[in-house]
């Protein structure tokens, strides 16, 4: 069974198809093995490389969001680093 | 309503109203479509009691009828697919989605029609979909429809971000509202887009067209009825069980957890794509074959459950 997909190759994330507990390793679909950094709940996103705050997180090859702090390799990328750029307040 | 009583799964219609005139106004815009239609209304029938004695009665003479009708093969150009996703999660973008997606190029290469609509959850792919649309006007009516709703929210005081993604969409993985919209519109396939139409419209044209309705489920897949699809296909993460009373609702999933969870409200459990090696087409023939059997009569789990409901969208005051 996969660890998790990546949609693209130009993703810096990707969704987990397991559970990870923190220090846990997990294989990538080409074989290179990623560590998590924090507990990671099944169906979620890691980091695939380090993100800049205010950089875009990048699934299917398309921004679904901006990095709010300093994400980290094998970080949890979800709602309290990652913001929508549409329907809020801002613009 | 009209767009509910002509849809081409409805055999006849039985109209019951308070109101005798409200009735026949409703009967005269189904009468054209040549179904059998009748009125029953308080006043002439003296009241609830006799109304749905009367009504009931009808109804029964039209069920004999129609159970006596034979079915036709037609061909994969008539049809008219409506595809929907409700209690998704990161599964639904990875594998529900794209799979409806691969029916969806399908159905419209064989010259058939298929409706994506769900407005908001175009809210961040509007430019993939801009893409694809063969009239400049088609582009100008997706930016203008999404724009009306991120200014409503706005203008309400509301942010998108309490309610879309929804709480249990956060808790499935979902982020924001481009990461669920870009997972949503995998739905369409990847065809051009024909045309955008109104909530509970029918298409004037076949290929894929947009239409512009709310992304709550029951009240998209009333206006995907009203708009003549035959039959839905849904995609759902979590689990979701809702189906429309006329519109035969194939439930999908690709979540292993929800199939050992629900496993009674999904239809065609694409979960192997998970758990061992299924491909997305392999994926794709599996629905397919299912939606065909549907097709010639088999019923689906909403269908079975009797989960089904109708809700007609309305934005503003009633005067």
């Amino acid at each position: 069974m996969k660890h998790c997909v990546r949609i693209t190759s130009k993703d810096n994330v990707a969704t987990l198809l397991i559970d990870l507990r923190k220090g846990d390793v997990m294989t990538l679909e080409n074989g290179e093995a990623l560590q998590a950094r924090e507990d990671i709940p099944y169906g979620h996103k890691i980091a695939l490389e380090a993100i800049s705050k205010g950089m875009p997180i990048i699934k299917y090859n398309e921004t679904i969001g901006v990095a709010q702090e300093d994400i980290y390799t094998g970080d949890w990328v979800h709602i309290h680093n990652c913001a929508p750029i549409r329907g809020g307040e801002r613009e | 309503m009209a767009g509910l009583a002509t849809n081409p799964n409805v055999y006849g219609v039985v109209i019951v109203s308070m109101e005798p005139m409200s009735a026949q106004k409703l009967a005269d815009r189904i009468t054209p479509s040549r179904r059998p239609v009748v009125c029953f209304d308080y006043d002439t029938c003296g009241g609830p009691i006799n109304v749905v004695q009367q009504a009931s009665r009808a109804a029964m003479y039209m069920v004999a009828e129609a159970s006596g009708q034979s079915r036709e093969e037609i061909p994969l150009s008539a049809l008219v697919l409506g595809v929907e996703c409700g209690g998704s999660d990161t599964t639904s973008g990875v594998i529900g989605n794209p799979v409806i997606g691969l029916v969806s190029d399908l159905v419209v290469e064989h010259g058939g029609t298929v409706i994506l609509s769900e407005t908001v959850e175009w809210m961040g792919a509007e430019e993939k979909l801009a893409a694809r649309c063969e009239k400049k006007e088609t582009v100008a009516r997706i930016y203008r429809s999404v724009q009306f709703y991120e200014d409503y929210v706005r203008r309400i005081g509301q942010d998108l971000r309490g309610s879309n993604p929804t709480p249990d969409n956060i808790k499935g993985g979902l982020s924001t509202i481009e990461e669920k919209a870009l997972g949503s519109v995998k739905k369409g396939g990847t065809k051009a887009i024909r045309d955008l139409i109104g909530y509970a419209e029918k298409p004037a044209c076949s290929g894929l067209v947009l239409m512009d309705a709310p992304a709550a489920g029951v009240e998209n897949m009333t206006g995907l009825a009203a708009g003549g699809c035959q039959m839905i296909l849904f995609s759902t993460g979590k689990g979701n069980p809702i189906g429309n009373p006329i519109v035969p609702t194939v439930k999908i999933t690709g979540n292993p957890r929800t199939i050992e969870n629900a496993a009674e409200t999904i239809d065609v459990d694409l979960s192997s794509v998970i758990t061992k090696d299924l491909s997305l087409e392999q994926a794709r023939d599996l629905l397919v074959d299912f939606a065909a059997r549907c097709a010639n009569g088999r019923l689906c789990a909403a269908e079975i459950l009797e989960t089904v409901d109708i809700s007609i969208s309305r934005i503003g005051y009633t005067v």
